[in-house]
């Protein structure tokens, strides 16, 4: 893997061909778009097919490029500008392939590579959804990937040479050369890419005047596996962040993570509320402006990234790519809104309204909360770029986010555990009977939360309403045993009809794994205690309950960084915070806090360095519940795949009694 | 009842809770962006946060964990004192953004001093 090429000859014909190949996706995908548009107008079958296959064809040269730029990598092709910025002949080989992704120019290619691969998978099925219908949505695909392709091969090309072949790469920088970046930036980004499907059969069913739901029930799976990828990139990125840059936490409400964490919120809102369309008809209008919103808070967030138009801890890589994609912002939205309002007239609801008290209001008001997430961490995210419009440009901290967004979360943590219990159309059972169940664990734990000695309004609040949510969703799985019980049927039989309906109690296992991360959150957030201490070598220190004796320090060598090791003892365990100092990076360093987890609480220890008088000082946390953050995460996506696996095309689900004869998985 | 009036009142209620919920929360806790020279023309003793490059006069006392050092920028500089951690790549010549007020005695008191990290995806930050 390490072994460079030196033929020149061989050396520049990885970048002549990838050049090449972009160049080729960039005309087949023009060529998809405008022939996909015009035989979607006319509905000429021969034509759209041909569209469809210039789309595959523009999506095969992308992969080729991808596999280009990759050989480009591993072999430390140091002609190709891009290798020589993200790796060198040091860095370990999984990391070397990672760079791929690593840098702007690459992480285009990766993102137009998975629209490229997932825009496929979606047309191939497309053609029963009706020809304009398809046609449409091969050509908004296909004019996204040509946007892409277009910067891809005009301003940030990854194949552009060198003048000079250096002898070696630049590297990445010790923070990033972490297992967790071979992860993290893929699928957060791919989550992103993948919502440009929703969005494409979206619009293209507003162009084609078709108000149905069959464009969501086409790309239900696209959007829950967008949501599930960057729900999952969401949660990476906290435990990298808690990991490896050593400060003790793992959200910061910077910039980055709130145009990361928009786009989520959109997609939740939208998975909830598409429900109310496949089941009932309604919120067509919401539906269709929801995934349009969530499409362009991601072109939003990759502009906000890459222009360094707001201030924030991360130093982007300002290029020439702002602009493009503040280009592509303003065309999709004044497309967007444009073609909402034409179809305005059209798309009015057919069955009549709900009451006031039911699954549909509840997901509603869901919706507009989610909303008003998404306004509050906006707003926050562009008052640096709106106030320096208007004189001296201010910004907002965490305090701002937690005071005006931590209410909203509090409401729909109470909804989290009332609406799955509310009935669909009319009010079946009384409503605080369903209740009851919640309601009482709700009582007890604010009960012994209170006998405790809590005070905090928030966590009074919070972590009693996290517990109403969670006992909603067991109590779900509970009902379905005890009925099944009742008619005499065996457990093994429940677990048949949670198979056969893994839809939805798929979705209360996600419900589930968000309520053990929200305790996760309040735990860490409402009882962190940190404390920073010089110790000398046998001196201890008790924190929280936990007594930790510094055992002394140790230097050591290792291939391209000196670490300083102070070893802590907490109980039988033996905690080695460290810091290294890169010598051939101008010394720069890098902290290894050390982490001791237990369900209780995280206990965190970072070194901040020794001393003259021999002693060593610390900086420790402990972080109550964090390792539930991670498991929370962790059972959200093992939800979201248990309730699609195998699953079967149907619009609707319905309320029959279990059927004699178990069906197998 | 006029179709949709339901939820369009519920709308207006969210709305008017988020706007005032953002209205308070961010009256209270906003704070001006300012670098080092802007700081200096128009001083203010309330919180702000600073963004400047760290200069060589590092001094670290009391077991490395206060510090004192000069944040400049183009023309002005101005002394900072913080008590705490500071970020891995802390170190004369990179931008960092310290958040306190300036003092009565001229000193910039920090409360937290953040560094410009290396965005994952920017190229590696050492041009030397």
């Amino acid at each position: 893997m390490s072994v460079p090429l030196r033929d020149y000859a061989i050396h520049t014909v990885i970048g002549y061909l990838g050049a090449g190949t972009l160049l080729a996706g960039l005309v087949m995908g023009g060529f998809a778009t405008l022939l996909s548009f015009w035989a979607g107008w006319r509905e000429n079958a021969a034509f759209v097919q041909v569209g469809r296959r210039a789309f595959y064809a523009s999506a095969a040269m992308i992969v080729l490029a991808s596999l280009l730029l990759e050989v480009g990598l591993l072999s430390h092709d140091f002609s190709l500008a891009y290798v020589t910025e993200h790796s060198d002949l040091s860095t370990p080989w999984p990391l070397v392939a990672a760079a791929f992704y690593g840098g702007q120019e690459g992480s285009l290619l990766y993102w137009a590579l998975v629209l490229a691969l997932l825009g496929s998978a979606s047309l191939v099925a497309s053609s029963r959804l009706g020809l304009r219908l398809a046609a449409y949505a091969a050509g908004i695909l296909a004019a996204i990937e040509t946007f892409l392709l277009v910067v891809l091969v005009l301003v940030a090309s990854p194949f552009d040479l060198l003048a000079i072949t250096p002898p070696d790469g630049l590297g990445l920088n010790p923070v990033l050369r972490d297992g967790g970046m071979l992860i993290h930036p893929p699928v957060v980004l791919a989550g992103f890419a993948s919502f440009a499907i929703p969005f494409s059969f979206a619009v293209a069913a507003l162009l084609a005047g078709r108000s149905d739901a069959a464009w969501i029930a086409h790309t239900r799976r696209f959007a829950l596996m967008a949501w599930a990828l960057q729900s999952t990139g969401l949660v990476l990125g906290m435990w990298w962040a808690y990991h490896v840059l050593g400060w003790g936490g793992y959200w910061g409400w910077d910039p980055v993570e709130n145009v990361a964490l928009m786009p989520w919120l959109a997609t939740t809102a939208y998975l909830h509320s598409s429900q109310v369309q496949e089941r009932r008809g309604r919120l067509r209008a919401w539906n269709f402006s929801l995934v349009i919103l969530a499409f362009l808070l991601v072109v939003f967030g990759t502009f906000i990234v890459r222009s360094g138009v707001v201030p924030s801890v991360h130093t982007f890589a300002v290029s020439a790519i702002g602009p493009w994609f503040f280009g592509f912002l303003f065309v999709c939205l004044v497309f967007s809104i444009g073609l909402l309002a034409f179809r305005s007239g059209s798309l009015a609801s057919t069955s009549r309204p709900a009451p006031t008290v039911s699954r549909e209001s509840a997901f509603v008001l869901q919706n507009l909360l989610l909303i008003g997430v998404i306004a509050v961490v906006f707003w926050g995210t562009v008052l640096p770029l709106v106030s320096g419009l208007f004189g001296q440009e201010r910004v907002v901290g965490a305090p701002y986010y937690e005071r005006a967004a931590g209410p909203l979360f509090v409401v729909l943590l109470a909804l989290m555990a009332a609406g799955p219990l509310l009935p669909w159309r009319h009010a079946g059972a009384p409503l605080l009977q369903s209740l009851r169940w919640p309601l009482a664990a709700a009582g007890i734990v604010l009960a012994a939360l209170l006998v405790a000695g809590v005070r905090s309004l928030p966590a009074l609040l919070a972590i009693p309403l996290a517990a109403a949510a969670g006992t909603t969703c067991i109590a779900e799985y509970a009902r379905m045993g005890f009925r099944l019980r009742r008619s005499g049927q065996g457990l093994a039989h429940a677990a048949a009809v949670i198979v056969r309906k893994r839809r939805r109690y798929g979705a209360y296992l996600a419900h589930l794994g968000m309520v053990v991360l929200v305790v996760g959150v309040a735990g860490s957030h409402f009882w962190q205690q940190e404390r920073v201490v010089a110790l000398s070598p046998g001196e201890q220190v008790t924190i929280a309950g936990y007594t930790l004796t510094y055992t002394g320090a140790d230097q050591r060598q290792l291939a391209d960084h000196t670490e300083l090791v102070g070893a802590m003892r907490l109980g039988d365990q033996t905690l080695e915070p460290a810091r290294a100092t890169y010598a051939g990076l101008g010394g720069q360093s890098l902290t290894h806090a050390a982490i001791s987890s237990t369900p209780i609480a995280d206990v965190y220890v970072v070194l901040v360095g020794l001393n003259d008088d021999g002693s060593a000082s610390f900086q420790i946390f402990v972080n109550p519940l964090v390792i539930w953050i991670w498991a929370g995460g962790a059972i959200i996506i093992l939800g979201v795949i248990l309730g699609n696996v195998g699953e079967r095309r149907r619009a609707f689900e319905h309320q029959v009694a279990p059927s004699a004869s178990p069906q197998p998985a | 009842m006029i179709p949709g009036l339901k939820w369009a009142l519920l709308g207006v209620l969210v709305a008017g809770c988020v706007g005032y919920l953002v209205y308070s929360a961010s009256g209270g806790s906003s704070e001006y962006y300012l670098t080092v020279s802007e700081l200096r023309a128009h001083a203010t003793s309330g919180d702000v946060r600073v963004a400047g490059v760290v200069q060589n006069d590092l001094q670290r006392s009391n077991g490395g964990l206060h510090v004192q050092f000069t944040e400049k920028d183009g023309t002005a500089s101005i002394p900072v004192e913080y008590s705490g951690t500071l970020p891995d790549i802390f170190q004369p010549g990179i931008t960092v953004v310290a958040e306190g007020r300036l003092g009565a005695d001229g000193i910039f008191h920090a409360r937290a001093v953040l560094a410009k990290c290396p965005s994952r995806f920017a190229t590696t930050p050492y041009t030397q």
